[in-house]
């Protein structure tokens, strides 16, 4: 497989979101608004990249015996690092995250891209893979996260920057949203249809 | 018995170089969240000051008051005080700086460190929020649980019931310390 398929197949044909189905914990809690869906989709390209490519260097120096702890590690301490940075600078993004932006050490996507790619893999690679995975996870979410939000609140929340507050509101249903898609339930309805889209759309696929 | 050293030692290299590596981002975040934090609480003290004079900062009772700061206005007459308050909510501990008048009565209030729930615990950092403990606490009392609260409010705290709890416990805590205080500033 060619570098460039390792860093688009997970933008579509093995998105970790709509495809793999990992990852569902942060994706249908975090995706209530735009800019957590962007927060937490670079959080989780920082993570998932730089911790395929320690993973990858040191995948012949591991033993296979505390191959499962030292990926725990080394995805901790990245978590820890991308944790301290946003706390420092986008303290924003920090609070509207907060307990799940330390859960991303325990994200499908990122133990089971170490195991199942960085573990066996190059380097480039691996920080493809990393690349790929992560981007595709953030375009999911945000796509989840940018119907609920403007069905659920009438709103679209980004980041403000100069005269911009980082609101966008609907007109019509900024007034009368329709709530629930803010909650678990709204998530999960919404989850559901568009895995149903996306198996039918993988199935035309095949067929054509 | 090698294969357990080599095993043990690739362990300790990869642990200490992610120690390393953690050590070494928090050395250079750590005086900018700490200048954050004091900036954040400067400006809620601030926001719950009522356009009253902050006082100087003295300990609470230990428990659910963490500090309180007395409040004056032009005058020097005592106007009321802001208590640093600690609560649970679904995400863990929160902060709660609280202003209120001598009489317990909430003049205003404000959630600041917290890790509820993005969309749902986390309204409560909204002002609109806050406002519908406004003005209670004295002759009011404030509200002991949901089914306190008019039909209207009941709806915007839906779904995060175990936030509005802390923050409500809380509050009420707030409000029975300043009354015990009897007006002494």
């Amino acid at each position: 497989m060619s570098h460039m398929k390792e860093l688009t197949k997970g933008i579509f044909k093995e998105n970790p979101t709509f495809i793999i189905m990992l990852g569902m914990c942060p994706t249908l809690s975090v995706s209530t608004q735009v800019s957590n869906a962007l927060g937490m989709g670079a959080a989780v390209i920082f993570v998932l990249t730089c911790s395929n490519i320690f993973i990858s260097l040191l995948r012949k120096a591991i033993p296979d015996a505390i191959r499962i702890p030292s990926y725990i590690v080394i995805i901790a301490s990245f978590v820890t690092v991308v944790e301290m940075v946003m706390h420092a600078y986008v303290p924003a993004v920090y609070e509207a995250l907060g307990v799940y932006l330390p859960l991303i050490v325990v994200n499908c996507i990122i133990l089971g891209r170490a195991e199942a790619f960085a573990g066996k893999n190059g380097v480039i690679d691996s920080a493809l893979d990393g690349i790929g995975m992560g981007v595709g996870f953030t375009l999911s979410l945000s796509f989840i996260a940018l119907i609920r939000e403007i069905i659920g609140s009438g709103t679209i929340t980004l980041f403000p920057m100069g005269s911009f507050s980082g609101t966008i509101t609907i007109p019509g249903l900024s007034e009368s949203p329709v709530r629930v898609m803010t909650l678990a339930a709204g998530a999960l309805l919404l989850m559901g249809y568009l895995k149903a889209f996306f198996a039918w759309k993988s199935a035309k696929g095949g067929r054509a | 018995m090698t294969r357990y050293i080599k095993t043990a030692v690739t362990l300790f290299l990869i642990s200490a170089v992610c120690t390393l590596l953690c050590a070494i981002v928090n050395s250079a975040t750590a005086p900018v969240i700490a200048a954050n934090n004091e900036s954040d609480r400067l400006t809620a003290l601030e926001a719950v000051s009522s356009g009253f004079n902050v006082g100087e900062e003295m300990e609470g009772d230990g428990g659910t008051v963490s500090y309180v700061i007395p409040l004056t206005d032009d005058s020097g007459v005592a106007a009321g005080y802001i208590l640093g308050l600690s609560a649970n909510g679904y995400g863990g501990p929160m902060d709660i700086i609280a202003s209120y008048a001598p009489d317990g009565s909430v003049l205003a209030a404000k959630l600041t460190t917290n890790s509820e729930s993005p969309g749902i615990g986390k309204k409560a950092e909204n002002d609109w929020y806050m406002e519908m403990f406004l003005g209670l606490g004295a002759d009011k009392p404030l509200p002991a649980g949901k089914n306190d609260l008019p039909a209207d409010q009941s709806a915007l705290i839906s779904g995060a019931s175990i936030t509005f709890s802390g923050v409500t416990s809380a509050l009420i805590s707030g409000s029975e310390y300043v009354k015990s205080l009897g007006g002494a500033v």
